[in-house]
Parts: C-alpha cells; sequence; structure tokens
C-alpha cells in the first residue's frame, strides 16, 4: 500500500513539473494561477513550521517552559540577516541545546 | 562566462559544468536537509528502503517530510496524497517559467529535465537562461544544476538512513526541519500578501490540530494561498486577471 501511495505522490509530482513542458499545454499560466501558485512555498512551509514549535505532543498550545520557541525566534532573525540556510540551522539547533541545558 | 564575444557559442560540457559548478553552493543547504530526512524517515516508521527510495521516487524535500510524517501518523492515503500534491503545485510555476527555453527540444530530453526541476536548481539556471546568451547547449545547464542536486540529495538521505538510528534522541535533530523552513520563509516575507499568506496559514496549522488525519496541513496550505492572493488582488487591483 505505502509504496502505491509512494509511486502516486511521484507521478503526481513530476506532473507538476512537466505539465507545462508538454507539447498540448498553453503557453503560459493564467495570471491568477500564477499568483496564487507563488504563496505555495509560504503557506506550505509556515504550516509545517509553526506546529512544530509551538505545539505540544498532546495537541495543545505549548508557549510556556518550550524552549523550541525562543530558538526558533533566534533562527528566524539569523534567517532574515544571513539568509543562510546552514547558519540557520546551526544558530537554531545551538539555541535549542543551550536552553534546554540552561532552563528546562 | 562573458558576455563580450556573443559569437562564441557554448559547448555542451561547459553549459553542463557551469550548471554543476553554481549548484554546488547551494548544497550547502540542501545537505543537511536531506541528512534530516533521512534520520526523520526513520524515525516515523518508514523503512530504510521506502525512505531512501522515495528521495528518487517524489524528489521533493518539504512533500517527502510531510509524506514520512503523515503515513507515520496513520493518516489515511488519499489524505497523504493530497497532502504532498498540494505542497508540489508550486512546479507548475517553474515549469511554466522555464518552459519557454525548453518546449522545441525532444521527449527524450523534456521528461528527465522536468523529473530534476527542484527550487534549486531552477533558481540557478532560469538565472542563467534570461541573463546568459543563448545557445542551442543551453539545456545541459539545467541537467549540470538538476544532477548536482540529484546526486547530493540521494548520498544525504542514505547517509541520514544508515546514520539515523545512532544519533540520541537529546539532540533533538527533528527540529532541524522547521529550522530549514525557517531558512527559506523569512526571507521571502517582503510584501503584505506574503505575511498574509504567513500568518493565515500559521494560525490554521494551530488551530486545526483537533482535526482528523492532520488535515490541517492541507487547509492552513489552502487558507494560505488564498490569503496572499487574496491580499494580493486587494493592494494590485489593475493587475487583476
Amino acid at each position: 500500500m505505502i509504496w502505491l501511495v509512494m509511486i502516486a505522490c511521484g507521478i503526481f509530482t513530476f506532473a507538476t513539473r512537466f505539465v507545462m513542458f508538454s507539447d498540448v499545454a498553453p503557453r503560459q499560466l493564467p495570471t491568477w494561477l500564477q499568483d496564487a501558485l507563488s504563496f505555495v512555498p509560504i503557506a506550505v512551509l509556515t504550516a509545517i513550521i509553526v506546529p512544530a514549535v509551538i505545539v505540544a505532543p498532546d495537541g495543545g498550545l505549548a508557549l510556556v517552559g518550550n524552549a523550541r520557541l525562543p530558538a526558533a525566534l533566534v533562527a528566524v532573525t539569523v534567517a532574515l540577516f544571513t539568509r543562510s540556510v546552514l547558519a540557520t540551522i546551526a544558530t537554531g539547533l545551538a539555541s535549542l541545546w543551550c536552553l534546554d541545558w540552561l532552563f528546562y | 562566462m562573458s558576455a563580450s564575444s556573443p559569437s562564441a557559442i557554448s559547448t555542451r560540457s561547459q553549459e553542463f559544468w557551469t550548471g554543476v559548478r553554481q549548484e554546488l553552493p547551494l548544497q550547502l543547504g540542501v545537505a543537511p536537509f536531506g541528512l534530516v530526512f533521512g534520520v526523520l524517515g526513520l524515525a516515523s516508521g518508514l523503512t530504510p528502503l521506502q525512505t531512501i527510495l522515495l528521495s528518487s521516487i517524489v524528489f521533493g524535500g518539504a512533500s517527502q517530510v510531510v509524506f514520512a510524517q503523515l503515513w507515520g501518523a496513520g493518516v489515511p492515503a488519499p489524505v497523504v496524497g493530497a497532502s504532498v500534491s498540494v505542497i508540489n503545485l508550486r512546479h507548475a510555476l517553474y515549469s511554466a517559467s522555464i518552459a519557454p527555453y525548453l518546449r522545441s527540444l525532444p521527449l527524450v530530453w523534456r521528461i528527465p529535465l522536468a523529473y530534476l526541476l527542484t527550487d534549486e536548481a531552477y533558481a540557478v539556471t532560469i538565472h542563467r537562461l534570461r541573463n546568459e546568451p543563448a545557445s542551442p547547449h543551453q539545456h545541459y545547464h539545467l541537467l549540470g544544476t538538476g544532477i548536482t542536486l540529484w546526486v547530493c540529495w540521494q548520498l544525504t538521505t542514505v547517509t541520514g538512513v544508515m546514520f539515523g538510528s545512532t544519533i540520541p534522541q537529546s539532540w533533538s535533530l527533528g527540529f532541524a526541519i522547521p529550522l530549514t523552513f525557517i531558512a527559506l520563509v523569512a526571507p521571502a516575507i517582503r510584501k503584505r500578501a506574503d505575511l498574509a499568506a504567513c500568518l493565515t496559514a500559521g494560525i490554521i496549522s494551530v488551530v486545526g490540530q483537533p482535526l482528523p488525519w492532520k488535515s490541517w496541513i492541507i487547509l492552513a496550505a489552502i487558507g494560505g494561498i488564498a490569503a496572499g492572493y487574496l491580499t494580493h488582488r486587494h493592494s494590485n487591483p489593475e493587475t487583476g486577471a
């Protein structure tokens, strides 16, 4: 079953990449669709980031006593200033370890 | 390459290796992501083989992470498929933007180049296509960027799978996933519409936690896209279709 789903996801993903390369594709995507698709990365990635930072394993909000929250804020600051994935991961993880060790 | 001699047409290998060279620095961001995906795939309950093959069958980082998390949580297959699909819809944008340069190629070229069309390969190659002199061999540039990223992604996934079980839980390595995405999202928020997409998706993803099948992922994605699009339309009514 999992293999079927993996292959289906693979075919769909390939199709999204191939769609405009095909002989039957229109020359351009409609403007509204281009505009809407441009928000996919921000919307999707935020939907993964936020729960990973502030939701506890039981599904509740974890705002207090949660080292991931300040560590994520450090990471946002570093990301804005350096635009470096590696620097963001490194400072974010280091902050989490320090905070866990110091306070939690 | 210099623009000073437009008569000099680049060769296949020049294009290919320029693509490889320009793509390499971006692997500093791809490599840790691949490693973490390898670790996380196992932690989510996928087998080593499933984790490794997901990297070549789907070949899309964020969607693979979501696939592993949803499958590991016992989410029904249609919801897993729909979530992965929404995440990967953005590739249609890259496909549209790069198609004018590639559409005349035979299918034996267009199929592998489409498969290799990831965020980072697209970003590097579209820059070359737009800013360097056109060449009959310019598609070799995308082959170079695409293969570089593909090889890095497969190698780091396998490495993550091999060492995943030896990394102690206390290292919180899974946190590297949201950190990777923070590095991509934070600098991308430039306009009010971007912020609207981000805030809406973030709020729905938290409020929607009690919903079954982790369907908050797909709802937050669609809500964020809608909020961004509507704000964009509102701020630029003259460009509306």
